[in-house]
C-alpha cells in the first residue's frame, strides 16, 4: 500500500522523477566507478596535459593529463560520502538537541545556545585548519569539520519549530492524556518539527560540497590529486583565463547538478512525508 | 428586547432590475469537480438576504464568485454574474479590480487577520478610499475616523491611530465593516461575518451593520449558517447544500413552512429546544471534584498589576452530575478549566479530586491521575496531532498504561470509535481527512479512551454546523445517561447548556457571579449580566413579534 502511494505519488512528479534519475546516476557512479571511467582518476600523464574534449578524454584532461571524465566519475564517491556524511551526522546530532534546548528552557539551554552562537561565529576556514591540523589531510577529517559547522545549524532550526510547536494545543491534548515529556518531545513535536530539515538537508548537501571545495583550495581539505569536485574546480579556474575553460566547467557542472538532485529530492520529500499535501495532491490528480 | 425591528415593510418592486443578478451560475474546479452547480437568486437594493448552509454547502464560494475571487483552479463554467445589468466575468481584469471594495465590498470572518498588521487601521481604512476614489491623503483619513465614529467605536481618533492586535475581535470586526462601507459600495457580501464573536457582540455588530445598510439602501449578501440571525435580520433567505440552491423566500415563509426536506431537517434542528436537564437530586455523598477559592493570576510585564484570569471561584460537581461554566471570552471560563486538568498550575485556591487535594501534586504524580480526569478541547482540528493516524490518536492514551497486543488494541479502538458513531474504518485517517464534527467526535473518543470519571469539555459545539453541533449534543447526553458522566461544560452557547447541564455557573470577569440550577437560570435570572447573555441569543423563532 505504502509503496504503490510512493510510486503514484513519484510519476505525478516530474521533478521528484528527474531528482531520482539524478541520484541514481551519481549512485551507478559510486558503485561501478572502475568500469565506467577510461582510465585511472589520480595518474598523471604530462604527454596528455591540458586536451580539450575529444574522442579519447570526452571532457577533456587537465594539466596533469589526468582525465576528467574518470575524475569527474570517482569524485562521487569523496564528495558524497562527505556529504552525507557531515550532513547526516549532524542531524544525528543536531536534531535531539534541538529539541531538548527547545522543550526545556532552563539555564543549560542558555548555554548550549551561547555555545552554538561561539562555534557558528568562528571562520570557517580558521576552524577547518586547526581541525585538519590536528587530524589530518584526510576525507573524515574534512567530514567532521563540517558536521561540527552544521550541528549548531540544525539544532537551531529544530529548536525554532519545538518553540512554536510546544504552545500548541495537540501537545496540551497529549499531556491530558498522560503523555510524559519523552513522549511529546520524539512522538509529538519531533515528526512535526522534521519539515525545515528535510528542506535543510539539500542545502547542507550542497554547502558541504562548495565547502570541501573551498577548503581544499586553501589546502586544508582533500589534496591532489584525489579526485574531488571542488578541487577540480579551483584548479581548473587558474586556466579559466586562458581559455582552458573544460577543466573547471565539467566537474561544476557535475555539483550543479548533484546539489539540484538532492534540492528536488527533498522538495518531494517534503511534500510525500506531509500527510496534508501527499493527500491533497494524489486526491486532485 | 430593546432591539429596534429590522425589518423594512416589505420589498419592494419586485419588477425593477436586480442589483445583483446570479443566472445559473456553476463553478468547476481544475481537477473535473463541480463546486456550484447552477445557483439562481437576485439581490435588489436595500435588501438583506440570508444565504445558509452547512460547512462545504459553497456559501463562500458563492461571495467569491460574485467578486470572481475564486480560489486556484476554480472558473466560471456556466452562466452568468450580471451587476447592474452587466456580465462581471466578461469585465476587463481592471474593471473587476475596481468594483472589488468599490461597489461591492466583502466583509469576511476572522476580521483580525484581514487586517494588515503593521499599518494602523485608520490608514488601512483610508487607502481603500482611495483606492476607489479620487480623494486627498488627508480627507481619505478623516473620512475613515468618521465611518469608524460610525460603525460604533468609541473615541474613533485614537482608535484610527491603533495597531490590529491592539483591538478586540468585536472591535476589528467594526473596522473591516468601516474599511467595505467606505467606497460607497452598493452591495455588501457580510461572510460568516460575526463567527467567532461572543453572542452579545455579534449582535451589536449586526445590528450596527444591518442599520447601516439600511440608510445606505444597499443589497446585503448576509452568509451565515446561524438561523437566528437569518431570522433576525433578513428579508429573503436561500438555503445552500452541497454547491445547489435547494430554496429560496421569504423568510418568514421559509422558516416556518420549508418545501423541501433538507431545509426542514436544517430548520428542525436549528429549532429544537431539548428538555432541561432534571435538576440534581440531593445526595449525602461528597463532592467528585470540588473547587475552593480556585484564582489564577498572569503576571504581565507592562502593568504592575497582575491580570486577574480566575478570581476566587467555587464550585463543586457531584458524581454524575454535569456542571456549565458560561461566560464571554476573557472570562476566564477556560483558564478555570485548564487549571482542574493541570495544564495550568493554580495562583491559588484549592482543587479536590476524590476528596484528595490534587492542586499542587508534581506533575509526575499527576500523570496517574490524568487517566480520571480528561479534557476535550476547543478547536478540534489543533487538538489532534496532523500526523497521526485516528487509530494512534485514540490508542495514545491507554497505550502507555496496560501492555496489549496490536489486536486487542485495534479492537479498543474500534469500540471507541463506535462509541462516538464514526465508522471503525475511519481509523487510519488523518486529521485533515476528516469533517470538523468527525474531529470534535475524535476529541471526544480520546477523552472517553481511559475511561475517565470526570471530563471537562471545552467549547464542545461552537464553530459546528446546526445538524452537527444537534448530533454532538445528542451524543454528549447519551454518553451522560450510559456512562454517568461527571463532567464541566465549559461554553458559550446557551442552547447546550440548556439540555446537557444540571447546574449552570456563569462566569464575568473571573468571578462567578450566579450559580443555580439550570432552570432556575434560564428561567429566573438574578444577575443584570446573566439576562444580558440570555437575551444575545438570537432564537429561530421570532421573539421580537413582528
Amino acid at each position: 500500500m505504502r509503496w504503490k502511494d510512493a510510486r503514484s505519488f513519484i510519476l505525478s512528479r516530474p521533478g521528484v522523477l528527474v531528482g531520482l534519475t539524478l541520484l541514481g546516476l551519481q549512485l551507478a557512479a559510486i558503485m561501478f566507478a572502475p568500469f565506467i571511467a577510461p582510465f585511472s582518476p589520480i595518474d598523471a600523464n604530462p604527454i596528455d596535459a591540458l586536451q580539450p574534449p575529444n574522442a579519447v578524454h570526452w571532457l577533456g584532461t587537465d594539466e596533469l593529463g589526468m582525465d576528467i571524465f574518470s575524475r569527474i566519475v570517482f569524485a562521487t564517491r569523496v564528495n558524497l560520502l562527505i556529504g552525507f556524511t557531515a550532513v547526516f551526522g549532524s542531524i544525528a546530532i543536531g536534531v535531539p538537541i534541538g529539541v531538548l534546548i527547545g522543550y526545556y528552557r532552563g539555564w543549560a539551554s542558555t548555554l548550549a545556545m551561547r555555545f552554538f552562537d561561539f562555534i557558528q561565529s568562528f571562520p570557517v576556514f580558521v576552524l577547518g585548519m586547526a581541525m585538519v591540523a590536528v587530524m589530518g589531510q584526510e576525507i573524515w577529517s574534512v567530514a567532521i569539520v563540517l558536521a561540527l559547522l552544521f550541528v549548531p545549524m540544525f539544532a537551531r532550526l529544530v529548536r525554532a519549530e519545538v518553540l512554536s510547536l510546544r504552545e500548541r494545543p495537540f501537545i496540551a491534548a497529549a499531556r491530558c492524556s498522560g503523555a510524559g515529556d519523552g513522549a511529546i518531545m520524539f512522538r509529538h513535536i519531533l515528526p512535526n518539527a522534521m519539515t525545515p530539515v528535510i528542506v535543510q538537508v539539500s542545502i547542507s548537501i550542497g554547502m558541504a560540497i562548495l565547502l570541501t571545495a573551498g577548503l581544499s583550495f586553501i589546502g586544508a581539505g582533500v589534496r591532489m590529486p584525489a579526485p574531488e569536485w571542488g578541487l577540480m574546480v579551483s584548479s581548473g579556474a587558474q586556466q579559466m583565463i586562458l581559455g582552458i575553460w573544460w577543466i573547471a566547467l565539467f566537474p561544476g557542472i557535475a555539483i550543479v547538478l548533484s546539489v539540484l538532485s538532492f534540492a528536488l529530492l527533498a522538495d518531494g520529500a517534503r511534500a510525500f512525508f506531509d500527510p496534508r499535501t501527499r493527500h491533497g495532491a494524489s486526491g486532485h490528480a | 428586547m430593546g432591539r429596534p425591528a429590522m425589518h423594512r415593510p416589505r420589498p419592494g418592486d419586485t419588477s425593477e432590475r436586480p442589483l445583483l443578478d446570479l443566472d445559473r451560475v456553476s463553478v468547476g474546479f481544475a481537477d473535473g469537480t463541480t463546486a456550484l452547480r447552477s445557483v439562481s437568486c437576485a439581490l435588489r437594493a436595500n435588501e438583506i438576504l440570508g444565504v445558509v448552509g452547512e460547512t462545504g454547502a459553497g456559501k463562500s464560494l458563492l461571495a467569491r464568485t460574485i467578486v470572481d475571487l475564486l480560489p486556484e483552479g476554480g472558473r466560471i463554467i456556466g452562466g452568468d454574474v450580471r451587476f447592474d445589468g452587466r456580465s462581471i466575468p466578461a469585465m476587463h481584469r481592471k474593471e473587476k479590480a475596481r468594483l472589488r471594495g468599490g461597489a461591492i465590498a466583502l466583509v469576511g470572518t476572522n476580521a483580525k487577520a484581514l487586517l494588515d498588521p503593521v499599518t494602523p487601521v485608520g490608514k488601512q481604512i483610508a487607502r481603500v478610499a482611495r483606492a476607489h476614489q479620487q480623494i486627498g491623503q488627508r480627507a481619505a483619513y478623516r473620512a475613515a475616523v468618521a465611518l469608524l465614529a460610525e460603525v460604533g467605536l468609541t473615541n474613533p481618533a485614537a482608535r484610527a491611530r491603533a495597531y490590529p492586535h491592539e483591538l478586540s475581535g468585536g472591535m476589528a470586526q467594526r473596522v473591516v465593516i468601516a474599511m467595505a462601507l467606505i467606497a460607497n459600495p452598493k452591495i455588501l457580501l457580510a461572510d460568516d461575518a460575526t463567527l467567532g464573536l461572543d453572542a452579545t457582540v455579534q449582535a451589536q455588530v449586526l445590528d450596527m451593520l444591518v442599520r447601516r445598510s439600511r440608510e445606505r439602501g444597499l443589497g446585503v449578501m448576509l452568509i451565515t449558517h446561524d438561523l437566528g440571525i437569518v431570522r433576525h435580520y433578513c428579508d429573503r433567505v436561500v438555503v445552500m447544500r452541497d454547491g445547489e440552491l435547494i430554496e429560496q423566500g421569504e423568510v418568514a415563509t421559509l422558516l416556518d413552512r420549508p418545501v423541501k426536506e433538507y431545509s426542514r431537517t436544517m430548520i428542525a434542528a436549528a429549532r429544537a429546544r431539548p428538555a432541561l436537564q432534571a435538576a440534581a437530586e440531593p445526595t449525602a455523598a461528597a463532592a467528585l471534584v470540588a473547587v475552593r477559592d480556585l484564582t489564577m493570576h498572569f503576571t504581565s510585564a507592562e502593568t504592575a498589576e497582575p491580570i486577574r484570569a480566575v478570581d476566587g471561584i467555587s464550585f463543586s460537581i457531584h458524581r454524575g452530575q454535569t456542571l456549565a461554566l458560561v461566560g464571554e471570552s476573557g472570562s476566564g471560563k477556560t483558564t478555570a478549566g485548564q487549571c482542574i486538568v493541570r495544564l495550568q498550575t493554580a495562583t491559588n485556591g484549592r482543587i479536590f479530586f476524590g476528596g484528595d487535594d490534587v492542586t499542587y501534586v508534581p506533575e509526575r504524580a499527576f500523570r496517574s491521575m490524568r487517566r480520571r480526569i480528561q479534557m476535550v478541547f476547543q478547536e478540534p482540528y489543533v487538538a489532534l496531532n496532523p500526523r497521526w493516524r485516528v487509530a494512534d490518536l485514540l490508542a495514545e492514551p491507554f497505550r502507555l498504561l496496560e501492555p496489549m497486543t496490536a489486536c486487542e488494541r485495534t479492537a479498543r479502538v474500534a469500540r471507541l470509535l463506535e462509541a462516538v458513531h464514526i465508522d471503525p474504518a475511519f481509523a487510519g485517517r488523518y486529521p485533515h481527512e476528516l469533517t470538523a464534527g468527525e474531529q470534535k467526535r475524535i476529541g471526544i473518543a480520546r477523552a472517553l479512551a481511559t475511561d475517565p470519571e470526570f471530563i471537562v469539555f471545552d467549547e464542545p459545539t461552537t464553530a459546528l454546523d446546526i445538524r452537527v453541533r444537534a448530533q454532538i449534543i445528542d451524543l454528549i447526553r447519551d454518553l451522560q445517561a450510559r456512562r454517568s458522566l461527571t463532567a464541566l461544560f465549559i461554553t458559550h452557547d446557551l442552547n447546550s447548556v440548556r439540555s446537557l447541564a444540571h447546574e449552570v455557573a456563569v462566569m464575568h470577569l473571573g468571578k462567578i457571579i450566579e450559580h443555580g440550577p439550570t432552570h432556575a437560570i434560564f428561567e429566573a435570572p438574578q444577575h443584570a449580566y446573566t439576562r444580558k447573555l440570555l437575551a444575545a441569543e438570537l432564537a429561530i423563532d421570532g421573539r421580537l413579534g413582528h
